[in-house]
C-alpha cells in the first residue's frame, strides 16, 4: 500500500451526516497515483476512509488484510484489466460493492461493467461530490454492512427504530409511509418505479387501489415538505418516484 | 473501326497494283467499274454492320465501368466498405477493378485510423481532466467552480468525439441488430436523466402510448436519445418539463419547452459541430450529428416538429410496416 493511507475520519469537516460513515473503509484501485491521491483526500472531506492502491496484485494483498466496504476499480491497470480481474473474483469471493471508475465510454461498456459484477459505473473525470452521492448510494443498498441510520442529505431514517428525521426535527410516519420512505432512502437519487412500490408496500394478498400509492406518497410528501424540504420527494410522471440526495 | 479502316488501306494497296495489270488491256473505265463491283461494294456492305457490330461490343463490354461509376457516386458521405464487383467486369479491365478496390480499402484503412486516433486522445485526456475536476474541487473558490464547468464541458465534448468514433466504427462493421423495445429505451433513458434533471430544478417524464419493437442497438439507441434529452434540458427553462415519448407508431420522441426546431435547422446542426447558439461554450456540438448518424444506421428519420418542440427517431418499424400492408389489403 502507498503513503496516502488516510485511516483517520475527518468528521468535523462537513457536519453530523459524516459520523454514519466514519467507520466506511474504501480500496481505490487507480493506477494514477495523483489521481488515486485526490479521490483518496476528496472522499476523507466526506467521511471515508480511502486507501490507494496501484494495481491488482496490491489491491489483492489489501483485501487479504482489511475488511473494506467498498471499491473504486479503475479498469486499465497495469497488470491486468480491472473488468477480467472482477469477473475472476466476484463469483468465489465475498467482494464488498464496487464502483467502476474510469476512462472507458463505450457504448457496451457500462453494460459490461454492471454484467461483470460492478455495482455503479462512473466515467472520468467525475466531481468529488458525486462519487461520494454514489458511494453513499452503495452502501445504502440492502445486504451490504449499511448503516443503522440511512441518510438523504439532511433527511435521515433509522432503519430498526423505523423513525424519520430531517436535521433536529422529527417526522411522524404511519407504518406504509416508513415503508415507503425506507425504499426510497436506499435508492435515494435513483428513480423508483411506481410497481416496485406497488411490489413492496402490499402483500399479494391485498387489494391494491389504483390510487393507493399516490395517495401515501402525496401523504409522505406533505410530511417531508414541511420537516424537510418541499422537493425532497419528486414525481417522475410516467415511471415512478424519486427522492433527492442533496443538501447536507 | 480499326478493322475497317485496315481493310481499305489493305484494298486500296490491291487497287494499285490491279491498276498496274490491267491498265494497259482494258483501259480505265473498265479497271473502275471493276473496282467498283468487287471492292467498293463488298466494303459498304461489310462496313454498315461492322460499324454496329463493333458499337454493340464497346458499349456492352464497358456497361459495367459505367454502372460500378454510378455506384460509387451514390456512395454517401462517409460509408465504408464499398467495393467493385469484380466479376461484372471483363477480363481485361479486372486488374483495374482490383486496383481500384485496393485503393478503396486504403481509404477505409484511413478513415479509421483517423477516427481511432481520436477516440484514444479522447480517451487519454480523461484521466488528466479527472485530477483537473478533483483539484478545482478542492479549491472551492468562486474561480474554481465557473472553472469546473469548462472542465464539465471538456467532458461533454471529450464524449461526443468518442461517441462519434464508435457510431462510425459502426457504420463500417456492422453490429448485428436485435429487437429492441422503443418503451425500454426510454425508461433506461429516463432513469438515466430523471435524477439529473430535479438537480437542475427540471422535469423529466415519460409518456408511453404503445409498444413499438424496432430492429436496432439498444445501447446505441439509448445514446442517441440521451443526446436529444441533453439539448432537450438545455434549452427548457427552470421549472419545465422535457418529456420523453414512445409510439403510437415506431417513433421515440423528446419534446422539450425550448424555441422547436425546424426541418432545416434540424439538417444544419446534424453536421458536426454545427451550434444553434453560438454564445454557448457547452454547446451541443456533435449531439446531433451524432442522433442523425444512428438514426442513419438504424434506417430511422430524425424528424422534427417545430409546433410540439419535439424531436425524434421515426423507425421503419414493425409497427409502421404491418400498418402499411393493411392498407394495400383494404
Amino acid at each position: 500500500m502507498r503513503g496516502f493511507v488516510l485511516g483517520a475520519c475527518l468528521a468535523m469537516t462537513v457536519g453530523g451526516s459524516v459520523a454514519d460513515w466514519c467507520d466506511m473503509r474504501v480500496l481505490i484501485i487507480e493506477d494514477n497515483d495523483r489521481l488515486a491521491g485526490l479521490v483518496s483526500h476528496g472522499i476523507a472531506q466526506h467521511g471515508f476512509s480511502g486507501d490507494g492502491v496501484g494495481n491488482i496484485d496490491e489491491a489483492e494483498a489489501a483485501l487479504a488484510s482489511v475488511t473494506y466496504d467498498a471499491i473504486i476499480l479503475d479498469l486499465g491497470l497495469p497488470d491486468g484489466d480491472g473488468l477480467e480481474w472482477l469477473r475472476r473474483e466476484r463469483p468465489g469471493h465475498p467482494l464488498p460493492p464496487v464502483l467502476i471508475l474510469t476512462a472507458r465510454d463505450g457504448m457496451g461498456d457500462r453494460v459490461a461493467g454492471l454484467d461483470g459484477g460492478a455495482d455503479d459505473y462512473l466515467v472520468k473525470p467525475v466531481e468529488i461530490e458525486e462519487l461520494a452521492a454514489r458511494l453513499r448510494a452503495l452502501l445504502r443498498r440492502p445486504g451490504t454492512r449499511s448503516p443503522p441510520v440511512i441518510r438523504a442529505g439532511k433527511l435521515a431514517f433509522d432503519v430498526a427504530a423505523r423513525t424519520a428525521r430531517s436535521g433536529d426535527q422529527a417526522i411522524e410516519l404511519t407504518r406504509r409511509e416508513a415503508d415507503l420512505l425506507e425504499l426510497l432512502i436506499r435508492r435515494a437519487g435513483a428513480v423508483v418505479r411506481r410497481s416496485t412500490i406497488e411490489e413492496a408496500l402490499y402483500r399479494f394478498d391485498e387489494p391494491v387501489t389504483p390510487n393507493a400509492v399516490e395517495a401515501i406518497v402525496s401523504r409522505l410528501r406533505h410530511k417531508l415538505s414541511d420537516a424537510d424540504d418541499p422537493d425532497r420527494l419528486v414525481t417522475v410522471r410516467g415511471m415512478g418516484y424519486l427522492l433527492r440526495d442533496y443538501g447536507d | 473501326m480499326f478493322g475497317g479502316l485496315a481493310l481499305i488501306i489493305f484494298v486500296s494497296f490491291d487497287v494499285e497494283v490491279m491498276l498496274e495489270q490491267k491498265s494497259a488491256s482494258d483501259g480505265w473505265r473498265g479497271e473502275w467499274l471493276e473496282i467498283a463491283e468487287h471492292v467498293v461494294l463488298p466494303l459498304l456492305l461489310l462496313m454498315v454492320p461492322m460499324f454496329f457490330a463493333v458499337r454493340w461490343v464497346i458499349r456492352t463490354s464497358l456497361a459495367p465501368l459505367g454502372t460500378a461509376a454510378a455506384r460509387m457516386d451514390s456512395v454517401v458521405g462517409t460509408d465504408r466498405g464499398f467495393r467493385v464487383n469484380l466479376e461484372e467486369f471483363p477480363l481485361e479491365t479486372q486488374p483495374f477493378a482490383r486496383a481500384l478496390n485496393d485503393l478503396l480499402a486504403r481509404l477505409d484503412d484511413v478513415a479509421e485510423q483517423r477516427e481511432a486516433f481520436a477516440a484514444n486522445v479522447a480517451h487519454e485526456l480523461r484521466t488528466p481532466l479527472a485530477i483537473l475536476m478533483i483539484e478545482l474541487d478542492r479549491l472551492g473558490s468562486p474561480d474554481a467552480l465557473r472553472l469546473k464547468k469548462d472542465v464539465a464541458a471538456m467532458k461533454r465534448l471529450v464524449g461526443q468525439i468518442m461517441m462519434m468514433a464508435q457510431v462510425e466504427a459502426h457504420v463500417a462493421r456492422p453490429v448485428p441488430h436485435d429487437i429492441v423495445s422503443l418503451s425500454d429505451v426510454a425508461i433506461d433513458v429516463t432513469n438515466r436523466f430523471a435524477p439529473l434533471g430535479a438537480e437542475q430544478g427540471r422535469h423529466v417524464a415519460l409518456a408511453v402510448e404503445g409498444e413499438p419493437m424496432v430492429s436496432g442497438i439498444r445501447e446505441t439507441l439509448a445514446a442517441a436519445v440521451s443526446n436529444l434529452v441533453e439539448n432537450a434540458l438545455r434549452v427548457t427553462p427552470e421549472g419545465g418539463t422535457v418529456v420523453i415519448s414512445v409510439g403510437p407508431d415506431a417513433r421515440i420522441c423528446v419534446r422539450d419547452e425550448g424555441g422547436g426546431l425546424s426541418a432545416a435547422d434540424l439538417a444544419a446542426l446534424s453536421q458536426r459541430f454545427a451550434r444553434a447558439d453560438h454564445a454557448n461554450a457547452g454547446g451541443a456540438g456533435l449531439g446531433l450529428a451524432i442522433v442523425a448518424r444512428i438514426a442513419e444506421i438504424h434506417h430511422a428519420r430524425l424528424v422534427t416538429n417545430p409546433d410540439r418542440k419535439e424531436i425524434g427517431l421515426l423507425f421503419q418499424g414493425v409497427h409502421q410496416i404491418a400498418e402499411q400492408s393493411d392498407r394495400q389489403l383494404s
